[in-house]
């Protein structure tokens, strides 16, 4: 897979050129290919696209730049070192010079080497103007990993979002820029004005997180007075001199990302500007012009230029410095105990982290020296200070006092003043570029504000486990981190000065906080256990229009807290009594969240990863609540058709006390009544999404004690019917107490910001509120701009109701062993069904009536028939095309495909092994239609050296396939390919030994993950009964393992019906 | 007659607000001037654009006049220079207030400039216009003629596009003057060092350390790593409230007037703001439409 990387190319201005900076767009993908090393010029890039594949590629993604050219960069890429392969030239001409390094560049998220060089290498792309840049960088996506896209894109286009904000904001001022020497032109530019706070601290963080890939280029120079197309005919040193083997050293910058980002504001202005030039003189009509022309170049005189460049730059002085790496500090102390006089200080602060700061002194004394804070270096640091005290001065006048000596480092401020400062003046001198350090009860915020402080703890008697609850509480007002009574604050508001001292904390009172702070009191307010739960939810909550700063809890409130907010594992509940079965240590915290939640009557969602035991967790759960007796009415669980199976034999294996009944088929219960005496000592009903939806009024017709959804993304779109069936059955009205809600997935849910909507509605409807107050509040922020503090407010509502434990938890590790066994149960579908019968019947008789020495070979021959019909119809009938059936004719490819998105869906890689080839050859088609990415397929018949690449591949590219087929005989043995984490064996082979040795492809030393190894097993048919056999390692196993499948031949006619029959399940 | 400073400003004649006030001086010192008559008719003819030119080329102001010849005269202007040793005692004056070389370097003349060159007993502004020297190569001999006082008007105004103007008159320019601030006030820093000998602060840079080396070149994977969110601030894109865009903060354009094209200045920025409208419309557009 490619992977799309975009570079700022830099203006070339030359004297003949007025050159333009452009974006260069390119993309590198895996192959093959021999160490290069630089010759004359750099080396050309053995991985990037070609101009047209690179068109063709963009162009399916719909990403091509509306007008671009084909060009060439040096770009300076990390690389790893490759000797050259030997190669034995017995020509007579003498071979080249070898350069003096070879080596291949390195591609993202390749494994880095011990040691890593620097070289440029020739790399070949499309140049996008800047006007154009701007417009194609805006397409991209904002947030999200998107596999096609390297992770610069996604700076980029968090940088041309800030050159758009800039643009909205109108932060720009037109400048005149002298040309940088003879020959040079005069441009006219449009600059972007970063004196506000919020956009100076903006360039610090994209300059801190630049990626040096958008900055590592040099653009290909060809030698003047040559045509194009004939540059490869150039004389060597013109070539070398045009471009020589140079790398450009890693370093960032503020500077660097202020130069792209005025290239950006620049070009976003440029492109439509077409004033009317009426009523200019001459000097500002050639300015005008010259801002909206392409290039910005001013044909002026040198004297007219120095004047507009003068008076722009003096222009644009009165608000906006030039970037030094620190600035200006002001630095506001309280009076000492019993003064009046505040005190400010003055110093030097670093831009790209405030809290490096240093007093004036230091800079007063460094002298003509530059000044270290911590690693930035502050160049003429004493200027640096005088600056911004100027800039200063013009915003807050009082500070002039304080500049009467050559080197000032403190000055007073009266009451007044610091009132002042602290109220208006601190906004306005940040966004001067100046920077204000307030004393912390100052500081603004929400803690500077008026609000209450609150303790609490469960009433003695109470079981903390009814949400409305009232609790034991006192609380206090509290402000800027001091609490207060009432009647201080009576006292305070009276002094009639806004900046009041208490418990030695200076604070602000504002207009409104008595009267506030005099309602609340006089409402005589009660806090229920549902209150506490929201106020220690998300930050920000009111009570009563006051935010509560301080929330201390008692030992049992808090416990309960915690546990709610996931704040500490859950509790562990032991397995219940009559669990058949061994919960591991996570699985029992999983049992305590369920039982939990439970009490609080929530919905619960338990999303754990693939393979942490979610079905043994939800059974242990209904098991717990049967043997506290709790268990008094049936539990409808809904899961896809192709896991029925597996939920009833799961439940047999561990809780056979349970009363299981699956509501399926066509002889399924069809009317209330029928149903209710069906229901008659049941305990978990089984149904699929389909009759959820179809018997939907039959199945509301029944009092459930709870509703169960299994796979429960299959409920994300709101608007579909058997999500809406799912969510009126959670909360239907007729039955009397309420119903418990639980849904099971393996899916990160709390990523998926669409599908959590249709899920809480489902769980807990108040929430998240109505689905249109979600999309705007949180759907629309989060998936398009990736608003974090949204995501974080989000997640904070739902997170109570998620556990999601992953493989890789340090804490699951442990209880984890290394190779983890899934039995898949899966059906048949109906015409496997058919097909399965008909074949078992016809061919039985037929080995009944064949002669003994046929018979062996015939026995065998039925049974790989059943085996591939239990893989697909398809396979049995030796069909060779994938059509749109193709998926719902297996019951097995049905579940394959749920477990695969889960896998693909993580970012996981597995390997599939089938012992049949056309089989193999069926699934590498229909996957590679149904997940958009190749799917290699290494069989028998397979060539070497293609095997070898297939191996290199999945193991080195970092964006190589995630799946990969293997036959069982052609992949089972020799090869490593520990990048997986999952190993699928499709179909059943009779000897376990050969399955496990394909499965240590996987795990075997170099693994570090977890291996998760899925084994499916048809249920009823051949597959079921030798799995039987060979866990239950009866004497006929042995023989099995022992001899392979010839004992098979000699199995007497019953014993061979008994075997191979499908048995009705 | 008696003419009053405001309708000889050709600015406030605009209404276009506050001058600086190194502007007005000037301005009240062509109007203290004896012949008013002259300074009238010469104002007239500045405004119909007979001067074509004015620079400022070191320490003298050239500029050409078209009167009734048909070449142009030109016309020099300048200021007695200060020497070294005046300035050296205007330096040491400024180096004496923090809050001096703070407004220069913030790009702003402050209001009291004169009392620092006072220490030379020397002044920054002339006093009268009769210490604005001047040469004319018309045939007129009375100095000002018609030509200098028609380029007098317009000096004012070309002073509020770079108040260092002023300096580079008396002989220093901007960074010159700049430097040798900054000189003045090391001195002075470390002789009061000198004389408290005990404040002596370390200054913990050294020069010899190399930098230290990227991270990048610790990690090579940083030179494709981002994984940031987008900023909360940029998820919504808004405009500028009423009048705090960037060219609102600016204010007006210092750059002098054309006689001629009286409304250049106020056209030219209406042209700026109604594209700068235009544009934050698009660019908002343009960010809802993002990442759909």
């Amino acid at each position: 897979m490619s992977l799309l990387h975009a570079t700022w190319l830099p203006a070339i201005r030359t004297p003949s050129s007025s050159g333009q900076p452009a974006l260069l767009v390119w993309a590198d993908t895996w192959r093959v290919a021999t160490p290069e090393g630089p010759g004359l010029t750099p080396a050309l890039h053995p991985f990037t696209l070609s101009h047209n594949d690179l068109r063709a590629w963009l162009g399916e993604r719909d990403l091509l730049p509306g007008s671009c050219i084909d060009a060439t960069a040096c770009l300076t890429l990390p690389s790893r070192t490759v000797k050259p392969r030997k190669t034995r030239s017995k020509t007579a001409e003498p071979a080249p010079e070898p350069p003096a390094w070879t080596g291949l560049p390195m591609q993202a998220g390749e494994p880095v080497p011990k040691q890593t060089e620097w070289w440029p290498w020739q790399v070949q792309g499309l140049a996008v103007d800047p006007a154009g840049s701007t417009d194609w960088l805006s397409r991209l996506p904002l947030s999200g990993r998107n596999s096609d896209l390297a992770d610069e894109l996604r700076w980029w286009s968090h940088l041309q979002r800030w050159a758009l904000s800039l643009v909205a904001r109108g932060r720009w001022i037109p400048q005149m820029e002298l040309s940088k020497g003879e020959g040079y032109p005069h441009r006219a530019r449009w600059m972007p004005l970063l004196n506000r706070e919020e956009d100076r601290r903006r360039l610090e963080d994209l300059a801190a997180s630049l990626p040096l890939v958008a900055t590592c280029a040099l653009p290909w120079r060809e030698p003047l007075g040559r045509r194009s197309n004939r540059t490869t005919r150039l004389r060597p040193e013109a070539m070398r001199a045009a471009n020589p083997v140079a790398s450009c050293r890693p370093r960032s910058g503020r500077l660097r990302v202020a130069a792209l980002l005025e290239d950006l504001v620049d070009a976003q202005l440029r492109k439509d500007f077409q004033p009317s030039g009426e009523g200019l003189d001459p000097l500002l009509t050639l300015w005008q012009d010259a801002l909206g022309s392409e290039t910005g170049v001013i044909e002026i005189g040198d004297e007219d230029a120095e004047r507009l460049a003068a008076a722009s730059h003096h222009w644009r002085e009165g608000i906006a410095g030039d970037f030094a790496s620190a600035r200006t500090c002001l630095t506001l102390n309280t009076p000492p105990e019993g003064e009046e006089l505040w005190e400010l200080r003055f110093g030097l602060q670093a831009e790209a982290d405030p809290s490096l700061k240093l007093p004036a002194a230091a800079a007063w004394a460094a002298g003509a020296d530059a000044l270290q804070l911590g690693e930035i270096r502050v160049e003429q640091p004493g200027e640096v200070l005088l600056e911004g005290m100027g800039r200063a001065l013009s915003v807050f006048p009082a500070i002039e006092r304080g500049l009467e000596s050559a080197t000032p480092e403190t000055m007073q401020l009266t009451p007044a003043e610091a009132f002042v400062l602290v109220r208006t003046a601190t906004r306005q001198l940040r966004d001067a570029g100046v920077g204000v350090e307030l004393p912390s009860s100052l500081s603004g915020g929400l803690a500077s504000r008026l609000g209450l402080a609150i303790k609490a703890e469960l009433p003695e008697r109470s079981s903390g486990f009814t949400l409305g609850e009232s609790l034991d509480w006192t609380w206090d007002l509290m402000i800027g981190g001091v609490t207060l009574t009432l009647r201080e604050l009576e006292r305070l508001s009276g002094k009639r000065s806004p900046l009041v001292r208490h418990k030695g904390a200076w604070i602000e009172l504002r207009p409104n906080d008595l009267k506030n702070a005099e309602r609340f009191c006089s409402s005589k307010p009660e806090l229920s256990l549902d209150d506490a739960l929201r106020l220690t939810g998300t930050e920000g909550e009111l009570l009563m229009r006051l935010p509560v700063h301080k929330f201390d809890a008692g030992p049992r409130l808090q416990s309960v807290l915690e546990q709610y907010h996931q704040q500490k594992a859950p509790d562990p509940l032991p397995a219940p009594e009559g669990f058949r079965g061994q919960l591991r240590p996570y699985q029992e915290r999983g049992l305590g969240w369920l039982a939990f939640l439970h009490r609080f009557d929530q919905g619960a969602c338990l999303a754990d990863d693939m393979g942490l035991g979610k079905t043994i967790q939800l059974l242990a759960f209904l098991q717990h609540l049967k043997a506290e007796q709790e268990l008094k009415r049936p539990v409808l669980l809904v899961a896809p058709t192709s896991v029925l199976t597996n939920w009833r034999r799961e439940a047999e294996a561990f809780t056979p006390e349970l009363g299981v009944r699956e509501h399926y088929g066509p002889r399924r219960p069809s009317t209330p009544v029928e149903l209710k005496k069906a229901l008659k000592d049941v305990d978990l009903v089984l149904t699929s999404y389909g009759l959820l939806q179809r018997d939907s009024e039959l199945l509301e017709s029944q009092d459930w004690q709870g509703v169960v959804i299994d796979e429960a993304q299959a409920i994300k779109n709101p608007g579909a019917k058997q999500s809406q069936a799912a969510r009126d059955l959670a909360r239907a009205s007729r039955s009397k107490s309420n119903r418990f809600r639980i849904a099971l997935t393996g899916t990160p849910v709390e990523n998926r910001v669409s599908e959590l909507w249709a899920l809480m509605d489902f769980l807990n409807p108040k929430v998240l509120g109505e689905e249109d107050f979600f999309r705007q509040r949180y759907r629309m922020p989060i998936e398009r701009y990736g608003d974090m503090s949204s995501l974080r407010d989000l997640k904070g509502r739902v997170g109570p109701f998620i556990l999601r434990r992953l493989k890789t938890d340090k804490t699951i590790i442990s209880d984890l062993p290394e190779k983890v066994e899934l039995s898949e149960w899966v059906g048949l579908s109906k015409e496997q069904k058919s097909l399965y019968s008909k074949t078992v019947e016809d061919t039985l008789d037929a080995i009944a009536r064949a002669p003994r020495g046929q018979r062996h070979g015939q026995v065998l021959a039925l049974l790989m028939r059943l085996k591939q019909i239990c893989n697909h119809p398809a396979l049995a009938l030796s069909e060779g095309a994938v059509d749109k059936s193709f998926l719902s004719r297996s019951a097995k490819l049905q579940r394959l495909e749920e477990i695969l998105d889960e896998v693909i869906e993580a970012g996981d890689r597995a390997l599939l092994f089938t012992q049949f080839a056309e089989w193999g050859h069926l699934l590498k088609a229909w996957m590679q239609q149904r997940w958009k990415a190749e799917v290699p397929f290494l069989h028998g018949g397979t060539r070497k050296s293609e095997r070898q690449a297939m191996v290199d591949r999945f193991q080195e590219d970092p964006r190589g396939p995630q799946l990969f087929l293997l036959s069982l005989k052609a992949g089972g043995v020799g090869l490593n390919l520990t990048r997986a984490s999952h190993v699928f064996h499709i179909d059943r082979w009779w000897n376990p030994a050969v399955e496990n040795q394909a499965t240590d492809r996987a795990y075997r030393i170099g693994q570090t993950n977890r291996v998760m190894v899925h084994k499916f097993i048809t249920s009823g048919s051949v597959e079921e009964k030798i799995d039987r056999m060979i866990r239950e390692k009866s004497r006929l196993a042995e023989d099995v393992i022992g001899s392979g499948e010839d004992w098979l031949g000699s199995l007497a006619g019953d014993q061979l019906r008994d075997l191979l029959a499908l048995e009705d399940t | 007659m008696t003419i009053s400073s405001s309708n000889l400003t050709p600015l406030s004649e605009d209404g276009l607000g506050q001058q600086p006030w190194w502007v007005e001086q000037w301005m009240e010192l062509i109007n203290g001037y004896r012949f008013k008559k002259r300074l009238e008719r010469a104002w007239g003819y500045a405004r119909e654009g007979h001067v074509t030119s004015i620079r400022f080329e070191g320490r003298r102001v050239h500029a050409r006049v078209q009167g009734t010849d048909e070449t142009p005269y030109k016309v020099k202007l300048w200021l007695d220079v200060l020497n070294d040793e005046d300035w050296g005692y205007v330096l040491e004056a400024l180096a004496q207030k923090a809050r001096w070389s703070a407004q220069l370097l913030a790009g702003i003349m402050p209001a009291d400039i004169e009392r620092a060159f006072a220490a030379s007993g020397k002044r920054l502004f002339p006093f009268k216009l009769q210490e604005v020297r001047s040469e004319c190569t018309c045939p007129d001999k009375a100095n000002p003629c018609k030509h200098i006082s028609a380029v007098y008007f317009l000096m004012g105004d070309r002073f509020s596009e770079d108040p260092f103007v002023l300096f580079q008159l008396r002989g220093r320019n901007r960074a010159r003057l700049l430097e040798d601030l900054a000189e003045y006030r090391r001195k002075a820093l470390a002789n009061l060092a000198k004389k408290t000998k005990s404040k002596k602060i370390d200054n913990p840079s050294d020069e010899s350390a190399p930098l230290p080396p990227h991270a990048a070149v610790q990690d090579p994977a940083l030179w494709w790593r981002y994984n940031r969110n987008l900023d909360g601030d940029l998820v919504v894109i808004t405009p500028a409230l009423e009048g705090d865009t960037g060219l609102d903060d600016a204010g007006e354009l210092p750059l002098a007037e054309d006689p001629r094209f009286p409304d250049a200045r106020n056209s030219f920025l209406g042209n700026l703001k109604a594209h700068g409208q235009a544009s934050a419309q698009k660019a908002m557009l343009q960010a809802m439409a993002a990442g759909s």
